[in-house]
């Protein structure tokens, strides 16, 4: 049983400790709480540095304390505290980054309400139970034989066929009906290939609709996103080895992951707020009436600065852009402050929660949005690489890991 | 059924010991549940009963016997060390407890009728004089 | 009387208040009802969505959901109480008393009752505790 120590103030007073634990039992993990001698909380206070004033707050920095001095034992750690809790927020990204710092552990940190749900937790679970378990499967930095993966994602549905290390089919499409959108995207891929469903020697699933296909088609591996996107993103940008940020704007989640050697110490999930997210941009293209794959094109000759965008919301952000327009100014530079105002807000409300490591391997959907990529660059002081077919990385992610099963 | 759940606390002065808590708790025959822990015991049963129990524990050392109701059964897995750490509540409970000596040495105050001292809490010194020492150090 | 205790959770100030002869109005007991209450299943506390809305009463919305959970387990506490014994500087405490905010709050709240209400500090030495022990033995029983 992996063991997730839970280091938090305020789950049980928001009605959310029972989610918690009910998401990690869903992925076969057990939430632990090191125990600290009172006697001991002054000590580990002292050598952390950091002493807030709510009790909680210093019981949450000694189970840190005691983790990272292997007094406790625990596979990966769960950082959360109440949102819009000033005092630990600091408590919580400090104790990440220490943790970081004086252990191996795979840690991930959540800011919750009251409305969270086990749901809402249940990928980063498991992710992190990936991390642990399946080290030697992560490992896998070559694909082997003739394998798939299939990403049905919120928005878009991607497939791509792979043999002996290289994409020899890749296909996508809007998401319908899950099944089908996932096996008319495979059927394409497979046809690019000059290949049919029977040569296939395993299938890799990921996304939303992974379980579903993955039954269906006998998948042998059906897993999230997060440990699978990173795999994809390191293998298209060749950067299997050593660390790097992966920068995920998707249609719906965000993910900002931090890589040692391709596999992911650290993320942040984003899904709470339509402006930061590609949808935000597929809104702002039809106001344009320009096609979303060109609204990258049209931010690119235009100047966000002349744009007085007030709200990220993409309600009133919307409505901002739509005034600019009426005042005269041009679709370009409507474009661009779309573009900088989710970038903008990326990096404001998540990539705080993580160290971006260099080199940024932007991926998704929205990585083929120019504008996009370069809002993203600007607003980081360095621009992110984007890999060709950086849209499949989920796909790539699944078609490379699932042939870890053919050996052995 | 409604059940109260109470710790019984004994003082570190106290010459009573877990055990006979317990024991004591055994031979009154009331329909209650003890268990004995480091610091004294659980007691759980209907509230009267637990009230009645505590009244005859109190006479073995009425100064040196504290209790408090909980809120979670005996045994509760919810609450149980080995799932969850300590409870919230026992670090409060260890300081309480090592601090039950001078509460005691209080109460026996309080009992005799002695009347309250004033006790002046010295004020910051004023700035100019932190001033002074500053230079005279130098 | 009903005397409400700060800390809700101090075995001190609940053993004086029944050793005085009043009821004290501590967050065991509700946690109890809490946890006896089988018709929710929202373990361990079985605070549930419901009551944090509940607890906007006492805090908006922009403040954290621990707090406004908190309140909503205390806050009942605090308007049903008839006198409160408030203790400052307690020892470290977690869980329910765990957050600074909600404490400083809860202080806030009783003062605001304008009900009977004496303020302590925890005993660091003899001679406090022996102040600390006659000030809350002669207000519970001026209480009478």
């Amino acid at each position: 049983m992996i063991k997730i120590a839970q280091l938090s103030c305020g789950t049980e007073y928001s009605g959310v400790q029972y989610e918690i634990e009910k998401a990690s039992r869903a992925v076969g993990a057990k939430m632990v709480y090191p125990d600290v001698e009172a006697s001991q909380i002054d000590r580990s206070i002292r050598d952390f540095g950091f002493n807030p004033v709510s009790p909680q707050l210093k019981l949450m920095i000694a189970r840190a304390v005691h983790l990272a001095e292997g007094r406790y034992d625990a596979d990966a750690v769960f950082i959360a505290t109440c949102f819009r809790c000033a005092e630990g927020a600091l408590v919580r990204n400090e104790l990440r980054r220490y943790i970081q710092e004086h252990t191996d552990l795979p840690v991930v940190t959540y800011s919750f309400t009251e409305r969270m749900k086990a749901n809402q937790l249940l990928t980063r679970m498991e992710a992190l139970v990936t991390i642990v378990s399946r080290k030697e499967l992560l490992a896998r930095e070559r694909q082997i034989g003739i394998t798939a993966g299939i990403d049905s994602g919120s928005t878009t549905t991607k497939a791509v066929v792979m043999v002996d290390n290289k994409i020899v089919g890749k296909a996508w499409t809007g998401s319908g009906e899950v099944l089908e959108s996932a096996q008319t995207t495979l059927n394409e891929a497979l046809a690019e290939a000059g290949l049919k469903m029977s040569d296939l020697e395993a299938i890799g699933t990921t996304g939303y609709g992974r379980f579903t296909i993955g039954k269906q088609m006998n998948a042998k591996l059906v897993q999230e996103e997060l440990t699978t996107n990173s795999k994809g993103a390191v293998w298209l940008a060749d950067r299997q080895r050593g660390e790097a940020t992966i920068l995920d704007i998707g249609g719906m989640d965000n993910k900002a992951i931090t890589v040692r050697d391709g596999i992911p110490d650290n993320f942040t999930m984003g899904g709470i707020c339509a402006g930061a997210s590609g949808r935000f941009l597929e809104i702002v293209s039809r106001r344009l009436k320009v096609e979303v794959t060109e609204l990258g094109a049209l931010a690119d000759q235009g100047d966000w600065r002349k744009i007085n965008m007030n709200s990220y919301c993409s309600v009133f952000g919307i409505q901002d852009l739509v005034t600019s327009l009426a005042e005269g100014n041009t679709r370009a530079d409507v474009a661009a402050a779309a573009c900088h105002s989710v970038a903008e807000q990326i990096y404001e409300q998540q990539l705080q929660e993580i160290d971006v490591r260099d080199p940024v391997i932007q991926v998704g959907g929205t990585s083929l949005i120019s504008g996009m990529v370069y809002a993203v660059g600007e607003i980081l002081g360095k621009a992110p690489i984007v890999p060709p077919d950086s849209q499949f990385i989920g796909a790539v992610g699944g078609a490379l890991l699932s042939s870890g099963f053919l050996e052995g | 059924m409604v059940r109260e759940t109470r710790l019984v606390v004994i003082s570190p002065l106290s010459e009573i010991t877990p055990d006979q808590i317990t024991r004591k708790v055994h031979s009154l025959g009331y329909e209650v549940t003890v268990k004995e822990t480091c610091y004294g015991a659980v007691l759980e049963g209907p509230p009267e009963t637990v009230s009645k129990v505590m009244q005859e524990l109190r006479a073995l050392d009425p100064l040196g016997i504290y209790s408090k109701i909980r809120g979670f059964p005996l045994g509760d897995p919810k609450r149980c060390r080995a799932q969850h750490g300590s409870r919230p509540g026992f670090s409060q409970l260890q300081t309480e407890w090592q601090s039950l000596s001078l509460v005691e040495k209080g109460l026996e105050c309080a009992l005799r009728g002695d009347k309250a001292e004033d006790i002046d809490i010295p004020e910051r010194i004023p700035v100019k004089d932190l001033q002074r020492f500053c230079e005279e150090v130098e | 009387m009903k005397i409400f205790i700060d800390p809700p959770n101090s075995l001190i100030l609940f053993d004086l208040v029944e050793r005085f002869g009043h009821e004290p109005l501590s967050v065991m007991a509700t946690i109890q009802e809490r946890v006896d209450n089988l018709e929710i299943d929202m373990p361990p506390m079985n605070v549930t969505l419901t009551d944090v809305k509940n607890g906007l009463k006492y805090a908006g919305i922009e403040v954290p959901s621990g707090i406004r959970g908190r309140l909503a387990v205390w806050g009942p506490l605090i308007d049903q109480a008839e006198a409160a014994i408030i203790m400052e500087d307690a020892p470290y405490s977690f869980g329910c008393v765990g957050c600074h905010r909600t404490n400083l709050l809860v202080d806030f709240l009783v003062r605001k009752r304008k009900l009977p209400t004496i303020e302590i500090d925890y005993p660091r030495t003899e001679e406090d505790a022996r102040n600390m022990v006659i000030r809350v033995k002669e207000f519970l029983e001026g209480l009478k």
